[in-house]
């Protein structure tokens, strides 16, 4: 019985953290619908701001605090006036997130610039001792911070309810454009809510440091838990938010005293994709819910960029002549061979990505999970069973199809972001089960002595070899892919991600595309997890986790939606150049995420539909670029 | 008009939809003839693009019966309905952004169009061949509509009213046994609207049903056949033009009771 107190006063003292970042989520969400996936940086970046204060200049941890926060309000001004408001006026909600995964790299990535990786600590409030209350010790920083967050949740709620401000906040919430006539600035509020989510963010970051340790990429995680307690408790209600927060961490420190540490996140991750699937507005919903598709329409304005079949053709055979024959020679020494095959395997998950976002218009943050589930799926197959390579991913694809289906029937049935969402907490729990599972996947510190991939005898052992087997099958899905996208099925998807009314209305099964989509994406991502384990021999929980799913989001944007060929710009700007020339290597984090806001403000069509749209203009009497529409809002 | 024995294209019967504690429709009951045109006229808030919505299920009917050539539709989800070939066009045109003007034509196809996703992957014969008869007939069609010169421009890029007529476009290229039109001439000048109605005449002679939501009167009585009066969610009336022109109820609807 004792114990279980002691456990649930660490489950509260978690919750408050997660219900500290979730206010966050829920007041931004309240205010402009869209979901920030920076907050969890914020609290990172006040931490380490405070942590610095305190060590070089030796202020004391209270004062560096405060520098902490005010220092936290500054960037998150300079962003959110640079970025996320702009943002919001011009982009659709699918981009805003992906925006947001742009600020969470990029913050991270200067992060690890300035902070390096080592992790840091802050010094406790009011010193180490615990309090010993009915036998039951608490730590002093554990009341700091059910105080901090009684106090802030309590202000926000009043806030929110009684001041002028709370009422022009929920104004732009219900009808932006209504508040604008009357006189509200919206662009303002969006800012202040913005800003102030930062704040509430890094006064958490700065009360929990004393407790954890924390790096330059922490943030990832509390952006992550943050968000689920959120969506837990009803994402867009601050009451909701710290309950959601509580039972997150109740659930994790019981399931991780109880079962096992390495399924407690397993076990929060399942209670997410419960809730999401029985009751999808969370415990406390916050009123009605978003009219997205109303806010969204107006919001479209992607670029039509359509290559015509010759040229289309031409350009592939040019893009595939180059590849297959002028590069493997002129490589073949030092490493950028293995690069370039890398390169390669990203290309094909990315493309699945594509299929589904550019095209379908539903954001999957699980593509990692996917490969997950064909890279362990083919190697363990082969290491532990002597499966041969080719049945392996196959088995690896047909897994992932099954946990696509499910996946895709339960979200499919929300609009908005749910798949987002649900492939998020899918992609995290495989996260935690290749973790886990460590007799089964090798835990953290992998799986060893995965074979080559081979066929009928013949082993793709060197560089040289895999290059050509990715290349054929490169060839291979995107013929058949650009075939698919450019009849009526692509044209369906297209559709589907415009208007999914009118599309309903001329007999298309908007569900039945959306999960076919999502299908295909599952499929190309497992295919491209298998062929990295074949071709490093060694699989590992961080080659194929969370973080790769963001990444390749930014590849796909920054090459070019909705285009195929255009991910193999933004795979290859992110995964070649850094090898190519080292010294950048420290800067990739931080370069991705610059990159990947820069071109969903500016090049909505990325790199490559840039790219082709430019070279087309040129001689537009030759029937290339069939339009172009710029993105007037 | 046809002989009565003719099983109708549409059949309403006793329709009702509340919203809330208003009553939307309130026990609506017509039928519309296979190969005629209808029109559905009320005052504003009558209730007309609610009955539409009701038809094509994209809103649930609280209750009644509604029958396609037949076939109850009252049940089917709204794809379902546009695959019998009971097609809409909307009040304010849904075009898809994004698409090109030409794209837009050819998914009116979509429910024609019988080969497989996986076969038009593997660049079968048979999908390449239906791939290029949609382009073709929607080339033809937008050739018909004077929008030819634009098939490769954004179909967001289009002024309001050929946005409109793009819808109906793409409707049309759905071939449909019976097509819903939300206030086609809303928004078109004097030329326009006597080109539309010449256009719902050929669309009529090609063998499609027409059900019309409109609000310009000399259109309306220059081509239906038959006219559903609604007013405030009933069924004030229904007759040919003639008889509606000359009828009281609908005579107050618009323009209130004379002795107030």
């Amino acid at each position: 019985m004792h114990q279980a107190i002691q456990i649930a006063v660490g489950g509260l003292l978690q919750g408050c953290i997660f219900g500290l970042l979730a206010l966050g989520f829920s007041l931004i969400y309240r205010v402009t619908a869209a979901v920030n996936l920076a907050q969890g940086a914020f609290c990172i970046f006040a931490a380490l701001v405070t942590s610095s204060c305190e060590q070089a200049f030796g202020m004391p941890v209270m004062i560096a605090g405060l520098v902490g926060v005010a220092a936290t309000a500054a960037l998150s001004a300079l962003l959110g006036a640079a970025v996320f408001v702009p943002g919001l006026a011009r982009l659709p909600g699918s981009t805003m997130f992906i925006l947001t995964v742009g600020l969470l790299t990029i913050l991270q990535g200067a992060s690890l610039v300035v902070w390096g990786s080592q992790s840091y600590t802050l010094t406790t409030f009011s010193g180490e001792r615990p309090i010993s209350l009915l036998g039951i010790s608490i730590p002093t920083q554990g009341l700091w911070l059910i105080g901090v967050t009684i106090v802030i949740t309590s202000a926000l709620a009043l806030l929110l309810a009684r001041t002028r401000m709370g009422r022009a906040f929920r104004a732009c919430a219900e009808n932006p454009l209504a508040a604008n006539l009357m006189g509200i600035g919206v662009r303002r509020m969006q800012l202040l809510s913005f800003v102030l989510a930062a704040v509430i963010g890094g006064i958490a970051g700065i009360v929990i440091g004393p407790i954890t340790s924390f790096q330059f990429d922490t943030g990832g995680m509390y952006t992550m838990f943050g968000f689920i307690a959120a969506v837990i408790g009803g994402i867009g209600s601050p009451l909701g938010a710290v309950v959601g927060g509580l039972c997150l961490g109740l659930a994790t420190q019981f399931a991780a005293a109880y079962m096992s540490s390495l399924f407690s996140n397993a076990l929060a991750l399942s209670l997410l994709l419960v809730i999401l699937i029985w009751r999808p507005s969370g415990i406390f919903s916050s009123g009605p819910a978003r009219r997205q598709d109303v806010r969204d329409e107006p919001r479209i304005h992607r670029a039509v960029i359509r290559l015509g079949l010759r040229r289309g053709l031409l350009l592939s055979a040019v893009a595939a002549a180059g590849l297959l024959g002028a590069l493997p020679w002129g490589l073949q020494s030092g490493g950028l061979m293995s690069s370039v095959v890398i390169t390669a395997i990203l290309f094909l998950a990315v493309i699945g990505l594509d299929v589904l976002m550019g095209f379908a218009g539903q954001v999957s943050l699980g593509q990692g999970g996917f490969m997950a589930i064909g890279g362990y799926t083919a190697s363990i197959l082969a290491v532990r069973y002597d499966v041969p390579p080719l049945v392996g991913t196959l088995a690896g694809i047909a897994l992932s199809l099954v946990c696509a289906l499910i996946l895709g029937i339960g979200a499919m049935r929300l609009r908005g972001l749910y798949l987002a969402i649900a492939t998020l907490a899918f992609g995290l729990l495989v996260d935690s089960l290749t973790v886990g599972l460590e007799n089964l996947t090798g835990g953290p510190s992998g799986l060893v002595g995965i074979p080559s991939f081979s066929l009928g005898g013949f082993v793709f052992d060197t560089p040289l070899r895999n290059f050509y087997l990715i290349a054929a099958i490169l060839v291979v899905i995107l013929t058949v892919l650009t075939a698919g996208m450019r009849g009526g099925f692509g044209r369906a998807l297209l559709a589907v991600r415009a208007d999914p009314l009118a599309a309903a209305a001329l007999g298309v099964d908007v569900r039945r595309y959306k999960i076919g989509a999502f299908c295909i994406c599952a499929a190309l991502g497992s295919l491209a997890g298998s062929l990295y384990g074949f071709y490093f021999h060694f699989l590992s929980p961080e080659m194929v986790g969370t973080p790769i799913s963001f990444q390749m989001l930014a590849m796909l944007v920054i090459g070019g939606e909705g285009t195929l060929f255009g991910p193999l710009c933004g795979v290859a700007l992110i995964t070649l150049l850094p090898t190519i020339f080292q010294p950048l290597a420290q800067y990739k984090t931080m370069g991705s995420g610059l990159l990947l806001i820069l071109c969903a403000l500016y090049l909505p069509s990325g790199i490559f539909g840039t790219a082709i749209t430019w070279l087309m203009r040129m001689r537009p009497e030759r029937g290339g670029v069939l339009a172009v529409r710029r993105s007037t809002p | 008009m046809n002989a009565p024995s003719e099983v109708p294209a549409l059949d309403i019967r006793g329709i009702n939809k509340t919203f809330g504690g208003v009553q939307a429709i309130f026990d609506a009951s017509f039928s519309v003839a296979p190969g005629t045109v209808t029109a559905l006229i009320g005052p504003n808030g009558a209730g007309k693009t609610t009955l539409f919505n009701l038809i094509t299920n994209l809103l649930p009917p609280n209750s009644g019966s509604i029958q396609f050539f037949g076939q109850s539709i009252g049940q089917m989800a709204a794809e379902k309905i546009a695959a019998l070939g009971l097609i809409r066009a909307f009040q304010t045109a849904r075009i898809f952004p994004g698409m090109t003007v030409l794209e837009n034509v050819a998914m009116g196809a979509h429910r024609l169009m019988k080969v497989p996703a996986y076969r038009q992957m593997l660049l079968s014969s048979a999908a390449r061949r239906e791939e290029r008869d949609v382009r073709r007939r929607a080339e033809m069609l937008l050739d018909i509509a004077g929008l030819h010169g634009e098939r490769n421009r954004a179909a967001s890029d289009l002024p309001m009213g050929a946005q409109k007529l793009l819808e109906v476009i793409r409707a049309l290229m759905a071939a449909p046994r019976l097509l819903l039109l939300d206030e086609p001439a809303a928004g078109l000048n004097d030329t326009e609207t006597a080109e539309l109605a010449a256009m719902l005449g050929a669309i009529r002679d090609g063998g499609v049903t027409l059900l019309v939501v409109e609000h310009n009167m000399s259109l309306v009585m220059g081509v239906a056949d038959q006219i559903v009066v609604l007013d405030a969610g009933r069924t004030v009336a229904i007759g040919t033009p003639s008889e509606i022109r000359n009828n009281r109820a609908v005579i107050e609807a618009y323009i209130g009771r004379e002795d107030g």
